[in-house]
């Protein structure tokens, strides 16, 4: 019920919710999947020519029982072969009837799924990387992937039991009840019963399978948390016993899980045992009326042969959408856990500067002045600030250290000069423009970054260091390689790196940086972020002697808390650790 | 070639089969009985129903007949259906799954067991994100052998002799025989038909599943990247055109699913058709009754439903048979690593003319490299990545085997370079390294590790639990439980690989001063680059290009200077 209510609503909310998306861009959203899942008539469409095949049916159960009723009374063959053949007939137009509804129902979800990630993986790109409830990017993939999966069977199986709740067991009592009332009493006795029965058992279900869910998932996370570790593992000799205990922790999972599934076993054979009873209620009742020990409840008349049989071939459809929905209830929980996942992504205020509308005219040419002025900034859900009333002017060229211990902010600066995350007062500006959603494409574009752990994207090691730029040559990258020293880590790692490939080594994986920096001609302003920690001496000497060069005709920025590092710059500026 | 291949893939399948009736045999055959006699009630039920209303309409025709008329019997085995539909149902859920369950639990254990050996850990540590979600739903993906597959075709061979062998016996056998053909050929035709249609389409989808999570992680960890190349929208896209390659495979598979569909229903209409001219003809030609012919159209109504069953394990075979080739081989595996012997006397390692590497294709990273470090001896293994260092540790804790020449060495412990925690209490973190010890050697070996005092404070002391990757502690404190884990292991040797990289100053220095309180006895190698690490050796080896370049004891005047040589932090 709480499905119908979350896509049939009206227009007034529909109104608000695509407000909403607006405001997705800009911070808080209410509901970041409503203005996706509310608009869907294909579902509507497709769940009503489904309804429309099930109650073919009908006709169906009514020329089967003409059929036989005409034999009982002495019919013939002849009789028999038009009903027959529009059985088949009916069969037929039944089977293309929903097979076009269920592929409509399909199709109007899938697209909505592919929406769905499509503004999931846009919210992803723009939730500033400096946001500490941002998920981590395992969560964030099972996010996009799994959870966002599990929305499409509860729109595609949700939404036609929905209709089919309401009109086939409506058309059955009708038909039922034109033929005995007593017959329509049985099947609305057995149908509220269910409901009833399913509620008092799911209500206990819900709260155990709540916690089994938990479960389940941490079984799988403790394989992974073990196989992370089986070096440690290895290494102390526990192979055995964290075999034993990982058996021993199945077992209660299995133990957990079978008292979830018996409780849920339980609620939908409640359902099986009324429907079940419902038929042979309505058999038996059938039977005596027509050998004349029951009198009453049709009508006054005693039943034929062909409207008893009607009434038994249309007694398990009754039934049916309810079984359906049972079996969709399911879907249903999963769905919505999936709408909630992306909903919760959404909620956010930390952005990255950035804007679809971009004035390509202050891309910058020359190594340029960087502003700060007053700015103040302060961390989520901490009291105290990072930068307060904090100014700073870079000269064009300058190579220039921000010194200091952990916490003490250099890192953020960096963030903020680059646009990835916006100062709460204040402004910084960049060969005097004001940095904003406006301007920060176009000036990120004439950064370099080069960070203490470079991201290894998923591909060969050339296309890492052309990120998708596609105005940098093949000839660019060549000399980048050389430059940067990466040529024998080339040669070793022909074929992929990054996610599901091989991995580099932490002095490869900053030449990598460096190269990504010098590949591209139109750089102007580089900002370091720690190039030499964890470095060995002669890795890190060689990373600094790289990134002089990169920063020839540059304006640098680094941070660092490497004394050796920032000896080599124009000028450092030192930065305490705030309390 | 190609017949090779899936060959090799019914293999696969049958091992992971196998698996599931090595332990659970009775359970899953019983499982499937109770599937059938689902089936069987529930077409009886319907049949006998139909039976039993011809019967009495015809019996009610006239006073004499309607009194004569035996209606107990019938109207009670109707009731008795119902229930016993119900009841076989709810045992046949409860049967299956947890059979199911069973045998999961046993094969996630095999597969921990499988991917613990050397070689298999050392190719999941290289890839871990990819291979260990690979790991999980490719685990989940096998419940639909059993579930899917062999339940529902034990049903509906049940439900098709019955239904057979009752038309045979009461209406006509060559009806028999037609209608069972035609069940048999659609209910198994048309899902295999599906399977092997859809098998490539399975593939597809699962590849394209692990395309839009690699996608996305590159967008999340490597954000800052992109937004200085100003990529992320072209992150975006290819995110989007990973959805549009899955939409297409799932788009696929819905097509084959709903026509599956929509054969079944055509099919029962034809077989229901043809039944009721069948039994018209007969009963018009007098040889058999209205009751009969009733019973046997009714029956053939529901025949074909059980196969439904069937439908979405058949779409999912090729999903199922990725994840049998991916598994199976690690149920089987058997790495030989040679054990590492202990040497003699003072000894404490000794490697003699060693040649070693990682793939046997794959130039050897030593060549004729030869060690002895004397028991007591604290080392320091310096050089940079790629010198040989990383190697030279997997020798000597048996990670990898030497190619040629020999390696010994004293019962050992390595730390490694992370701090590998588990998602688990204290108590049982530190009871990995001796499973037997009592809270009082646990709160000793925390006392020696410095780590006593912040876990008294702790509500819960030892019954803490962790995160994963020991989540919950300061990078200080997981470094101090990681060494009291060691401390419980006691042996003679430690290794350390860099105990200090990622924590801060103040913090590196307390624990290498603890570590240096618990080493006074011990035989200890550290790989490292920093000089507050090295500081703790009395003789430094330098590595590079897997040659040892020098060798040079405290004594020696070149100690000072190589020491110096290294990165203060």
């Amino acid at each position: 019920m709480d499905a119908a209510s979350a896509r049939q609503e009206t227009p007034a909310e529909a109104d608000e919710a695509s407000v909403s998306t607006v405001s997705v861009a800009n911070s808080i959203s209410s509901s970041f999947t409503k203005p996706i899942l509310s608009n869907l008539p294909g579902l509507r469409t497709g769940s009503l020519l489904q309804s429309t095949a099930s109650l073919i049916w009908l006709l169906q159960a009514g020329l089967i029982a003409y059929a036989i009723h005409r034999l009982a009374s002495d019919g013939h063959f002849n009789e028999v072969v038009l009903p027959a053949l529009s059985v088949l007939a009916l069969g037929i137009l039944r089977a293309f009837i929903d097979m076009i509804g269920s592929r409509i129902i399909f199709k109007t979800a899938r697209h909505a799924i592919s929406r769905l990630r499509a503004a999931t993986a846009e919210v992803l790109a723009h939730r500033s990387p400096l946001d500490t409830q941002k998920p981590p990017s395992g969560t964030a993939a099972s996010i996009i992937a799994e959870q966002t999966e599990a929305i499409l069977p509860f729109l595609q199986r949700f939404s036609p039991v929905k209709y089919k709740l309401v009109i086939i067991p409506s058309a059955i009592l009708l038909c039922v009840s034109w033929h005995s009332w007593l017959a329509a009493l049985i099947l609305i006795f057995c149908a509220p019963l269910i409901p009833v029965f399913m509620a008092l058992i799911g209500f206990r279900a819900k709260k155990a399978s709540e916690e089994q869910m938990i479960e389940v998932g941490s079984m799988n996370a403790f394989l992974l948390d073990r196989l992370r570790g089986l070096n440690s593992i290895r290494s102390l000799d526990a192979v055995d016993a964290t075999a034993i205990r990982f058996r021993t922790a199945a077992e209660t999972l299995k133990q957990k899980t079978m008292i979830v599934l018996r409780i849920a076993f339980l609620s939908s054979a409640t359902l099986e045992f009324f429907s079940a009873l419902g038929v042979a209620m309505v058999a038996v009742y059938v039977g005596f009326q027509l050998l004349g020990d029951i009198t009453y409840g049709a009508w006054g008349t005693k039943l034929t042969l062909g409207q008893g049989l009607f009434i038994l071939l249309l007694a398990p459809a009754f039934f049916e959408p309810l079984q359906e929905l049972s079996a969709a209830w399911h879907d249903r929980a999963s769905g919505k856990a999936g709408i909630a996942a992306l909903d919760r992504l959404a909620m956010h205020n930390l952005k990255i500067l950035h804007s679809d509308k971009q004035s390509k005219n202050n891309k910058l040419s020359s190594p340029p002045e960087v502003l700060i002025q007053n700015i103040h900034f302060q961390h989520q859900r901490t009291n105290i600030p990072v930068f307060e009333n904090y100014s700073l002017t870079v000269r064009p060229g300058e190579k220039l250290a921000l010194l200091g211990p952990s916490g003490s902010g250099k890192s953020t600066l960096l963030a903020i000069l680059a646009g990835l995350v916006s100062v709460d007062s204040g402004k910084v500006s960049v060969n005097g423009t004001e940095l904003s959603d406006e301007t920060a494409n176009a000036f990120r574009q004439s950064m370099a970054w080069v960070g203490q752990k470079p991201h290894l994207f998923s591909g060969t090691l050339k296309s890492n260091i052309r990120l998708g730029r596609k105005e940098i040559s093949n000839t660019d990258i060549d000399l980048a390689i050389e430059q940067a020293a990466l040529s024998f880590v080339v040669a070793n790692h022909n074929g992929a790196i990054g996610e599901g490939g091989a991995g580099l080594s932490g002095g490869e994986a900053l030449r990598l940086a460096l190269a990504r920096a010098m590949a591209d001609g139109d750089t102007h302003l580089v900002l370091a972020d720690e190039p030499t920690a964890h470095l060995d001496t002669a890795t890190a000497e060689e990373v600094t002697k790289n990134l002089l060069k990169l920063a020839e005709n540059r304006t640098l920025i680094v941070a660092t808390h490497d004394e050796q590092l920032a000896s080599k710059m124009d000028r450092v500026i030192r930065l305490e650790a705030k309390p | 070639m190609k017949r090779h291949h899936s060959k090799k893939q019914w293999q696969n399948l049958l091992i992971i089969l196998r698996l599931f009736f090595a332990r659970h045999r009775n359970m899953l055959s019983i499982g499937m009985l109770l599937a059938a006699l689902t089936a069987l009630s529930g077409l009886a039920l319907l049949g006998i129903s139909g039976w039993f209303i011809s019967a009495t309409a015809i019996a009610g025709l006239t006073v004499a007949t309607a009194v004569s008329f035996n209606s107990f019997v019938p109207s009670s085995v109707i009731r008795l259906l119902a229930i016993v539909k119900t009841a076989a149902r709810y045992g046949e859920r409860l049967t299956t799954h947890d059979a199911t369950l069973s045998t999961l639990a046993d094969l996630r254990e095999k597969l921990f067991r499988g991917w613990a050996e050397p070689g298999a850990a050392r190719i999941l540590l290289k890839r871990p994100a990819t291979l260990l979600f690979r790991l999980t739903v490719d685990t989940d993906a096998l419940d639909s052998v059993y579930l899917r597959i062999l339940v529902p075709i034990g049903a509906a061979l049940a439900a098709t002799l019955l239904c057979a062998l009752v038309i045979a016996l009461f209406v006509s056998p060559l009806l028999a025989l037609a209608l069972a053909l035609w069940f048999l050929l659609i209910g198994f035709g048309a899902p295999t038909l599906a399977s092997s249609s859809a098998s490539r389409t399975a593939r597809r989808r699962s590849y394209g599943m692990e395309a839009l999570r690699a996608r996305t992680i590159d967008l999340v960890s490597g954000q800052t990247e992109l937004a200085i190349a100003d990529k992320l929208k072209m992150q975006c896209s290819a995110i989007v055109k990973a959805d549009a390659y899955l939409a297409a495979a799932d788009d696929r598979f819905n097509r084959i699913e709903t026509a599956t569909t929509a054969v079944f229903t055509i099919a029962t209409a034809i077989a229901l058709s043809a039944t009721l001219l069948t039994v018209a003809a007969l009963v018009d030609a007098q040889a058999i009754s209205v009751p009969v012919a009733t019973l046997a159209v009714l029956m053939t109504l529901s025949a074909m439903e059980p196969f439904s069953g069937l439908r979405r394990g058949a779409l999912e075979l090729g999903r199922t048979m990725l994840a049998a080739s991916r598994i199976a081989p690690r149920l089987s595996s058997s790495a030989v690593s040679q054990p590492v012997n202990a040497p003699d006397g003072e000894t404490a390692l000794c490697l003699q003319n060693v040649t070693a590497g990682y793939e046997i294709a794959a130039e050897p990273v030593f060549k004729g490299l030869s060690l002895r470090i004397n028991r007591g001896e604290r080392v320091a293994l310096v050089g940079s990545s790629g010198s040989g260092k990383s190697t030279l540790i997997n020798l000597i804790t048996g990670e990898i085997s030497p190619s040629s020449g020999t390696v010994e060495a004293i019962a050992r412990t390595r730390l490694p370079q992370k701090t590998e925690l588990f998602r688990d209490t204290i108590r049982e973190n530190l009871k990995l390294a001796n499973p037997k010890a009592s809270d009082d050697l646990l709160w000793d070996a925390l006392e020696a590790a410095g780590l006593a005092k912040d876990i008294r404070k702790l509500p819960h002391q030892l019954d803490t639990m962790l995160g994963e990757g020991g989540l919950g502690l300061s990078g200080g404190q997981g470094r101090r439980l990681v060494i009291a884990r060691m401390m419980l292991r006691n042996t003679p040797f430690w290794i350390f690989d860099e105990p200090t990289e990622s924590l801060d100053h103040k913090t590196a220095q307390d624990v290498l001063n603890q570590i240096k309180t618990l080493v006074s006895d011990k035989t200890l190698l550290i790989a490292t680059h920093i000089q507050r690490e090295a500081a703790l050796a009395d003789r430094i080896i330098v590595m590079k290009d897997g040659q040892i370049i020098s060798d040079l004891t405290k004594d020696n005047a070149d100690f000072k200077k190589m020491f110096s040589s290294l990165k203060i932090s």
